[in-house]
C-alpha cells in the first residue's frame, strides 16, 4: 500500500469535497480593490475641503501648504480612478466588439418584477423570496447606482479642477454647480455605501467574494439559485429562496 | 485664574504708571518753579506753572520774524499765532504754553539744540503722551512709530496730524465718539504724505461720497487703516484680516440699506472657495501667504469702484475678466460666471447651482430615505424570523395550529410539515 492509499484509507472520511464557484474574475477583483481604495482616499482627501468652515476641518487644513498636500493627494486618487473608469469602459467595449460583454449585470424588467416581489416579502405581503440570477436587482442596483456616482464625480471634478479649461467651451454657471453637485454626490456615495452596500455585503450575510473571486456552493444555491442551476443542472428546492413558486 | 492674574497685574502696571507721571509733573512742576526767581512768594503759589501766563509768552512768541537757525542752517520759526491758537481745542480749553513746552519755562531759555526743523518736530512729540497717554501707547503700535523707531524721520508724529498750535476739536465731549465732520478733515490730513493714494481715493466710490457729497456713511483713511496704531497694510496678516475691515460697514444695515447695497457680500464670499480658504487660514494661520483672494483684489484698494461703475464696475463682465485673469490668466469670457457674484443661488441669478441644490434636497431623502427603509425592513424580517422560529421551536405543534394564521403569515413553509420547517429555519438563522 502506498503512502498515498494509506493516507486516504486513514483519512478519507474527514476529507470533504467542497465546490466553489467563480464568481468574480482576478481583474474584476482588483478592479474592485482600486475604486475601493481611491474611493476612500478621495472621501477622506474631500471631505475636510467640503467642510472647510468647520473647527476640525480647519485643523487639517491649517495652512496653504497642507490644503495643498490634500488636494494633491485627492488629484493622484482621482487619476487613478479616472485610470480605472477608462480600463473599465474599455474592457466594457471590446468584450461588446468580442460579443462576449457579460448581459447579467444589466437590468431588465425581472429586477423590476424581483424588487416588487422582494418588498412585499418584506411587508409580510408574500411568503417567497424571489430567486435570483448571476446577480440580483439588489446587486444591479449597486453596480449602477455606483457607476452614475463614479461618472458624475469625474465629470464634476474635472470641471472643478480645470475651469479655465472648461469655462472655454462651457458656460461658467457650470463651475459653481459643479462644485456642488461634487460635494453633495460625495455624501450620496458615503451614505449608500454605509447603508446600502454595507448592510448587503457584512450584515445580510459575508460576502467576500470581491475579493476572493469564489462563492461556496450553500451560498450559491441560496442566493443565486437560479444561476446555480443553470450551472449545475441541479434544482434547488430551497425553502427560503421561493418557497411559494 | 490667568484673567485674574493678568487683571491684577494690569492694575499693578496701571498703578505704577500713574505714580510715573505723578512724579515726572512733580518733578518738571519743581524744575519751573526753580527756576522762577522772580515770582516774590512761591510757597504762596499752588501751581507755579500757572503763573506763567501765555501773555508772557506771546510778548516775544507773538511778534512774527521771531526765528531760530539751526545746526543744518534751517530756520525754525519761533511765531506763534495767538488767534490760531486761541481757536484750536487747547486755547479754547484755556491750556497755557508751558504745559507742552515744558522744559523752556525759564527765561532766558535753556539752550535749545537741534539739527534740523525735522529735529525739532520730533523732540517735541514727547510732550502729548503727558496728557495723551493712552493715544500715544496706541501709536507706539503703529507703522509710523516703527519706521520712526528704524531711523525714518519723515514718518508722522503727534503734530503732522493733529498741527502743533491749531489742534482741532475730534470728539463729542459727550459721547466721547469722533464728531462726524471730522471724517471729512481725515484724508486731507493722511494726503500731507500720502498723495498718490489720496488721489486714488478721491475717483473712488468712498473718497467721492465722503468729500463731494459730504456722506459721513463713506468711509475715511482711519476707518479701515486705524487710527493711531496704524497697521502696516502690506503684510499677510492685514491680507487675511482685510475681509472683516470692509465687512464692518457691508454687513451693517444700518448703512448698506440706504443705498440699496446688499449685507449678503461676507457671507456668500465666506461660502465660496476663495473666502473659505481666506477665513480657514485667518483663523489657523494668520501669517499664511495665500493667493486667495480677498475683497480688495477683486473691487480695488484705494480706487474701490461701484460694481454698476460703466468704466471698471464689476458687473461689467469685461471688467470682471480682467481681474480674474490676474489670478487665471488662462480665464476666457465665460469664466467670471463661475464666481456667483455675491448672489445666494436662485433661479433668477443662477439657475444651475438652484437647481442642482433642489435635486439634491430631493434625491438625498427619497432615495437614499427609502433604501434605509428596505434596509430596516430587511433587517427586521430576519430578526422577527429569528424570533418566531425561536418560539417555533419552543412550542408545541398545538400551538401553532391555534396561530396559525401567523405563522402563515412567518414561515415559509406549510405547517403540515414541521420537521422540514425546523430545519429550513434554523439554516434561516444563520444568515
Amino acid at each position: 500500500m502506498s503512502a498515498r492509499e494509506q493516507f486516504m484509507t486513514t483519512h478519507a472520511k474527514n476529507i470533504e469535497a467542497k465546490r466553489v464557484y467563480r464568481r468574480f474574475t482576478a481583474g474584476q477583483n482588483w478592479e474592485h480593490a482600486i475604486l475601493l481604495i481611491s474611493g476612500i482616499v478621495l472621501f477622506f482627501t474631500g471631505l475636510p475641503q467640503k467642510y472647510r468652515t468647520t473647527s476640525w476641518s480647519q485643523q487639517i487644513l491649517s495652512t496653504p501648504e497642507r490644503l495643498e498636500t490634500i488636494q494633491q493627494i485627492h488629484h493622484i486618487a482621482a487619476i487613478v480612478l479616472i485610470l480605472l473608469v477608462i480600463y473599465h469602459l474599455g474592457r466594457a467595449i471590446y468584450l461588446l466588439f468580442q460579443r462576449r460583454l457579460p448581459a447579467a449585470i444589466f437590468p431588465t424588467i425581472q429586477d423590476l418584477r424581483d424588487a416588487w416581489q422582494m418588498i412585499k416579502y418584506l411587508l409580510f405581503l408574500s411568503k417567497g423570496k424571489p430567486k435570483f440570477g448571476k446577480y440580483n436587482f439588489e446587486q444591479k442596483f449597486t453596480y449602477w447606482f455606483i457607476f452614475i456616482i463614479v461618472g458624475i464625480m469625474v465629470f464634476t471634478g474635472i470641471i472643478i479642477w480645470f475651469p479655465e479649461l472648461i469655462t472655454r467651451y462651457l458656460p461658467g454657471g457650470l463651475v459653481p454647480a459643479a462644485k456642488l453637485a461634487h460635494s453633495t454626490e460625495a455624501i450620496v456615495a458615503a451614505i449608500f455605501i454605509v447603508i446600502w452596500h454595507f448592510y448587503h455585503v457584512h450584515l445580510e450575510r459575508l460576502n467576500v467574494s470581491i475579493f476572493t473571486g469564489y462563492l461556496n456552493e450553500e451560498d450559491m444555491k441560496k442566493y443565486h439559485t437560479l444561476e446555480y442551476q443553470q450551472l449545475t443542472g441541479e434544482q434547488v428546492e430551497d425553502a427560503d429562496t421561493g418557497g411559494s413558486q | 485664574m490667568i484673567g485674574r492674574h493678568r487683571l491684577i497685574i494690569a492694575l499693578l502696571m496701571g498703578t505704577f504708571m500713574m505714580f510715573l507721571i505723578g512724579i515726572l509733573c512733580l518733578d518738571a512742576a519743581q524744575g519751573i518753579a526753580a527756576q522762577l526767581p522772580q515770582v516774590p512768594n512761591p510757597t504762596e503759589e499752588p501751581d507755579p506753572r500757572l503763573s506763567l501766563s501765555d501773555d508772557l509768552c506771546l510778548e516775544c512768541h507773538g511778534q512774527p520774524g521771531l526765528i531760530l537757525e539751526l545746526e543744518n542752517g534751517e530756520t525754525l520759526d519761533l511765531y506763534v499765532s495767538p488767534d490760531d491758537y486761541y481757536q484750536s481745542i487747547h486755547g479754547k480749553e484755556g491750556y497755557a504754553c508751558v504745559q507742552c513746552h515744558r522744559t523752556i519755562g525759564n527765561f532766558p531759555h535753556p539752550p535749545f539744540v537741534a539739527s534740523s526743523k525735522r529735529d525739532a518736530t520730533i523732540q517735541f512729540n514727547n510732550t502729548c503722551k503727558h496728557c495723551h497717554l493712552s493715544q500715544h501707547v496706541l501709536t507706539q503700535d503703529s507703522v509710523h512709530a516703527r519706521a520712526l523707531a528704524e531711523g525714518n524721520i519723515e514718518a508722522a508724529v503727534c503734530s503732522d496730524c493733529h498741527t502743533s498750535h491749531e489742534v482741532r476739536q475730534i470728539n463729542d465731549p459727550v459721547t466721547n465718539e469722533p464728531l462726524p465732520e471730522t471724517r471729512l478733515w481725515v484724508p486731507e490730513t493722511c494726503a500731507q504724505c500720502h498723495n498718490e493714494i489720496y488721489q486714488k481715493y478721491l475717483t473712488s466710490v468712498h473718497g467721492s461720497a465722503l468729500l463731494d457729497e459730504e456722506n459721513t456713511d463713506a468711509p475715511s483713511c482711519i476707518d479701515c487703516h486705524g487710527v493711531h496704531n496704524i497697521e502696516d497694510p502690506t503684510t499677510t496678516e492685514f491680507r487675511l484680516k482685510s475681509p472683516q475691515i470692509c465687512a464692518k460697514c457691508h454687513t451693517d444695515p444700518e448703512i448698506m440699506d440706504k443705498y440699496g447695497i446688499s449685507t449678503d457680500v461676507l457671507e456668500t464670499y465666506v461660502a465660496d472657495f476663495h473666502g473659505t480658504t481666506v477665513t480657514l487660514f485667518e483663523k489657523q494661520t494668520p501669517d499664511a501667504e495665500t493667493n486667495k483672494p480677498v475683497c480688495y483684489d477683486c473691487h480695488g484698494i484705494h480706487d474701490i469702484k461701484s460694481p454698476d461703475d460703466p468704466e471698471k464696475g464689476l458687473h461689467v463682465r469685461e471688467n470682471l475678466l480682467e481681474r480674474c485673469q490676474v489670478c487665471h490668466p488662462d480665464a476666457t469670457i465665460n469664466f467670471p460666471d463661475a464666481w456667483l457674484s455675491h448672489y445666494i443661488p436662485s433661479p433668477q441669478d443662477t439657475p444651475l447651482v438652484y437647481f442642482v441644490d433642489l435635486f439634491y434636497k430631493i434625491f438625498i431623502p427619497v432615495v437614499l430615505g427609502s433604501m434605509g427603509i428596505l434596509v430596516v425592513l430587511d433587517l427586521s424580517k430576519r430578526l422577527r424570523d429569528r424570533v418566531n422560529q425561536v418560539t417555533d421551536e419552543s412550542s408545541s405543534s398545538v400551538n401553532r395550529i391555534t396561530d396559525s394564521n401567523e405563522s402563515e403569515l412567518n414561515s415559509h413553509d406549510s405547517p403540515s410539515e414541521p420537521s422540514s420547517t425546523n430545519g429550513t429555519q434554523q439554516e434561516n438563522s444563520h444568515d
